[in-house]
């Protein structure tokens, strides 16, 4: 068996290596003594240096170590290890809808979700976040406290090796268990296909911005799942979690059924931007990467 | 609207599985998880309406577009506006009868009808069939291209021809065609005497083109005949014409010129000729050329032979012997022991025998007879008097008369009546006898004592006695002859023999006269000359033509451009399975687009 830090579907070297570049940048400042990529407002709190890397611009300068620019003139920011008082919590749907791929040449929803919440893992703890995890489908099934320490992947990802047992998907549960685990206001990802009650689900989501959160929704989707792409004209297409059943000539339907995804994506849209939440599709057919650029890049434009 | 290939109507049961699939479109499929299927029935809940109507548009548009290939397929034909014509079986009945060669403008009337059947032609396609029927019945059926060479090659016959046995063929031609579209084109100069009854067409739509031409003025010759037909060998030639002004006339027997004069108005041609020649010839009378030059000549055939020589058995009487004397005056017979006249107690052939006077010798009369070879007995004696009918015998009476009856059973053809009294045969001709049934005395009949007496003799002779078997039959060009059962080859008017094995044979197309011939010597004439009715270029109007034909759907008309146009589609069935195609393939066009178009946008 191998290796879960060397699984190349959960930890893809290519992706990471395409989020090191990124700088997640909080929408919402969160209280922390986040140093490093993280813009702290309380300045000038004690650090212990870490490493050095090269500066870029946007860097702040108070960061740049001038000792080594003026002795060798290489532009270098020193970084410090310190605690961050971010603590974020990933919150993975796993329910029977996720383990499901309408192409054989596609990873299903639930493996592409588990990459994304490994990369999103590994992100944070690689800046010393404290990162948690819970898991749910009809109920929750894991719960992962949110620790910045080196340990905390390794039960991340065990965890991510849990199968799901069930079908439905009680996402309010789920971020209302968060919520609890999180006192202080931290970041909630929560990664699904948003196949559950939106009422509840923009209550539970309201409930945690209500007490600080700053909430981050992956809508994962099968590229099936928005084209009505199935190869059979004529079937009679099932419901993986309720059983409901409903035949359909697909070429009849297909565009009506596209358009109706495409509502259904501006509402979640709509709706959660409502609330200050940030919302973004991620299609499986792409590279994970790609949808955490787009989840976290709305952030860098946050004060 | 009717089908030439209605099996393949069998394609529009497809029509039936867009329906079911319609129908069945909810019931089937195979059953595939799908986790969004919450969005599906949303769009189904909000597209509702949208949907249904797209999906019984689509299943319209799918069904009317089989029934359209289907019905493209099947191929059919109607009364319906555009398309090309339907496939028709179409006959053109030319009119090439003799009166067709007249000049009028300078061009013959069968120019002008041929370019019109050439127009005609030109509108066929490949699907048609086509024949050419000319006045004489003769078909030429098969491409445009075979038919129009048959339409080029085509002059004017010598005569009437039949164009109502024309007509009855052509239209026979087209029912037999195969197709359900059927034409009749009839080309014609209208004449009144080749029209003169009803012509029925039996259910075949027919176009007639009767072009309107001034009828010029024609003169012909309409009879010509030698006076006897044989010579011995003086005779006459009698012709009548129907010229309103004076004419001149030539009048040829043989290779020479017998006679040359001018006619009057209303006034026959005689001439009197003793010619040199012996034997059968060929005879014309000829007027000046007009504008039908067919009818300006016309034949006739003379057998010239020597006077035949011509004895009075003695107690016969003055009558026999006066005659005599006066045929031999005229040259007509000369004196000898050749041809006996007399009673019928003296008869030995050949001769011309009377009943005898005593009834005494009525016995004797029979053995003689019978020693003769004269296949006749006299039998009861019968009394008028009584009207005698026969050629040359008008207002003579028949006083006293045997009733003749045949000795044995006669064969046909060997024995002519030439006269009856009642039903009873009074004069009976055979080879080599002419026998009466009235003794040659003013108590048997008034014959003597008429001035028809002595030119009955005379062709009694001549016809009956002059050694010579041979017939003239006179018949029109085409018409149905018989052929002499002695005769089996015909002497052509240009030397040619042809030979003749049917019994009955159509006449030769060219008028002229043609001779039997026995062994190599001739010994009869056929003398083709053209109808009488062919000289009268009355033509009937368009109206009157039109009236004419019955039992089917008729348009004539006398403009060529409309009689062409109406070639091949006067009908007003045109093929449709093009229109069929095009509607089935705009229908599926058109799914096409409601398929695309219609339905709601993707993103």
């Amino acid at each position: 068996m191998p290796d879960k830090n060397s699984r190349a579907d959960l930890m893809d070297p290519v992706s990471i290596a395409a989020l090191g570049r990124i700088e997640i940048i909080a929408r919402w400042v969160v209280e922390g003594f986040l140093t490093g990529l993280h813009r702290s407002p309380r300045k000038g709190f004690s650090v212990e240096f870490a490493e050095h890397r090269a500066y870029q611009p946007g860097d702040d300068l108070r960061f740049l170590d001038w000792k080594v620019v003026a002795r060798a003139d290489r532009w270098l920011i020193k970084q410090f290890e310190e605690e961050t008082n971010l603590k974020a919590t990933i919150v993975l749907d796993v329910s029977k809808s996720m383990a499901w791929t309408g192409s054989p040449a596609r990873v299903t929803k639930l493996a592409y979700a588990e990459q994304v919440a490994a990369a999103v893992s590994w992100l944070l703890l690689r800046q010393r976040d404290g990162v948690g995890l819970i898991r749910f489908d009809d109920e929750v099934r894991t719960v992962i406290p949110p620790r910045g320490r080196s340990a905390q992947w390794r039960r991340i990802i065990n965890a991510l090796e849990d199968p799901g047992s069930g079908k439905g998907s009680d996402a309010p549960g789920a971020l209302m268990k968060a919520a609890q685990l999180v006192q202080r206001p931290g970041m909630v990802v929560i990664i699904s296909d948003l196949l559950v009650d939106e009422a509840e689900m923009a209550k539970a989501v309201s409930a945690l911005r209500a007490v600080g959160h700053d909430v981050t929704v992956l809508h994962v989707i099968d590229p099936a799942e928005r084209d009505l792409a199935i190869a059979k004209m004529e079937t009679e297409l099932v419901d993986t979690e309720t059983d409901a059943s409903v035949n359909v000539m697909l070429s009849e339907v297909r565009d009506a059924y596209r358009e109706t995804v495409q509502a259904a994506i501006g509402e979640w849209r709509d709706r959660l931007s409502a609330t200050g939440s940030s919302y973004e599709p991620v299609y499986t057919d792409q590279p994970f990467g790609v949808a955490l650029r787009r989840a976290f890049a709305a952030r860098q434009h946050l004060p | 609207m009717s089908f030439l290939a209605p099996f393949a109507l069998v394609l529009a049961a497809a029509a039936s599985v867009p329906l079911v699939l319609h129908l069945l479109r909810r019931r089937t499929g195979e059953k595939v998880d799908f986790p969004a299927i919450r969005y599906l029935l949303r769009a189904e809940r909000e597209h509702s309406r949208q949907l249904k109507l797209r999906n019984l548009l689509l299943m319209l548009l799918r069904v009317f577009a089989v029934i359209a290939l289907a019905l493209a397929a099947a191929r059919p034909i109607g009364r319906f506006a555009g398309g090309s014509h339907a496939p028709t079986a179409m006959a053109i009945v030319l009119d090439n009868s003799l009166s067709t060669s007249v000049v009028v403008n300078g061009a013959p009337v069968l120019a002008k009808l041929k370019d019109a059947a050439r127009s005609a032609i030109g509108r066929a396609n490949a699907s048609d069939r086509l024949w050419l029927v000319t006045a004489d019945s003769r078909v030429v059926g098969g491409s445009a291209s075979a038919v129009r060479a048959a339409l080029d090659r085509a002059d004017a016959l010598g005569g009437a021809g039949d164009l109502r046995a024309a007509v009855a063929r052509a239209a026979q031609l087209v029912r037999g065609g195969g197709l359900p579209s059927r034409q009749l084109a009839i080309v014609t100069d209208g004449q009144a005497t080749s029209w003169a009854s009803a012509v029925p067409l039996d259910g075949v739509a027919t176009t007639v083109y009767a072009p309107s031409l001034a009828t010029p003025k024609n003169r012909a010759v309409i009879s010509a005949q030698a006076e006897p037909p044989h010579w011995t060998p003086r005779g006459a030639v009698r012709a009548t014409t129907t010229a309103t002004d004076s004419v001149t006339f030539r009048v040829a027997l043989g290779a020479r010129a017998a006679a040359r004069g001018i006619v009057a108005p209303g006034e026959d041609i005689v001439v009197r000729l003793a010619p040199a020649d012996r034997g059968w010839l060929p005879g014309s009378v000829e007027l000046e050329p007009d504008e039908l030059r067919g009818d300006d000549v016309r034949w006739f055939a003379v057998h010239i032979g020597p006077a035949p020589a011509v004895s009075v058995v003695a107690g016969t009487g003055a009558f026999a012997s006066t005659a005599v004397d006066a045929l031999a005056q005229d040259g007509r017979v000369a004196r000898g022991g050749d041809i006996l006249i007399g009673g019928a107690e003296s008869a030995k052939r050949p001769g011309v025998f009377f009943a005898p006077t005593d009834p005494v010798q009525l016995g004797a009369a029979n053995r003689a007879l019978e020693r003769a070879g004269i296949p006749w007995k006299f039998g009861a004696l019968r009394t008028g008097p009584a009207p005698v009918t026969g050629a040359g015998l008008a207002g003579v009476s028949a006083l006293r008369w045997y009733a003749l009856s045949p000795r044995t059973a006669l064969e046909p053809g060997t024995v002519d009546t030439l006269a009856n009294v009642g039903s009873d045969p009074w004069a009976v001709a055979g080879d080599g006898y002419v026998l009466v049934a009235s003794p040659l005395a003013t108590e048997g009949t008034d014959l003597p004592l008429r001035a028809s007496w002595v030119p009955w003799l005379g062709s009694a002779i001549a016809d009956h006695l002059s050694g010579d078997a041979g017939s003239i039959t006179e018949a029109a060009p085409g018409a149905n002859v018989a052929r002499p059962a002695w005769a089996h080859e015909l002497e052509e008017p240009d030397g040619n023999h042809r030979e003749v094995t049917e019994s009955r044979f159509p006449a030769p197309d060219r008028p002229g006269v043609y001779f039997w011939l026995r062994g190599t010597q001739r010994a009869g004439a056929l003398v083709v000359n053209p109808e009488v009715g062919e000289s009268d270029l009355t033509r009937l109007s368009v109206a009157q033509l039109e009236a004419r034909f019955s039992g089917a759907e008729v348009v004539a008309t006398d403009n060529a451009s409309r009689w062409v146009a109406s070639a091949f589609s006067f009908s007003g069935r045109r093929a449709l399975d093009s229109s069929f195609l095009v509607l089935g393939l705009l229908l599926l066009a058109a799914e096409a687009v409601v398929t695309r178009a219609i339905a709601p946008k993707g993103d």
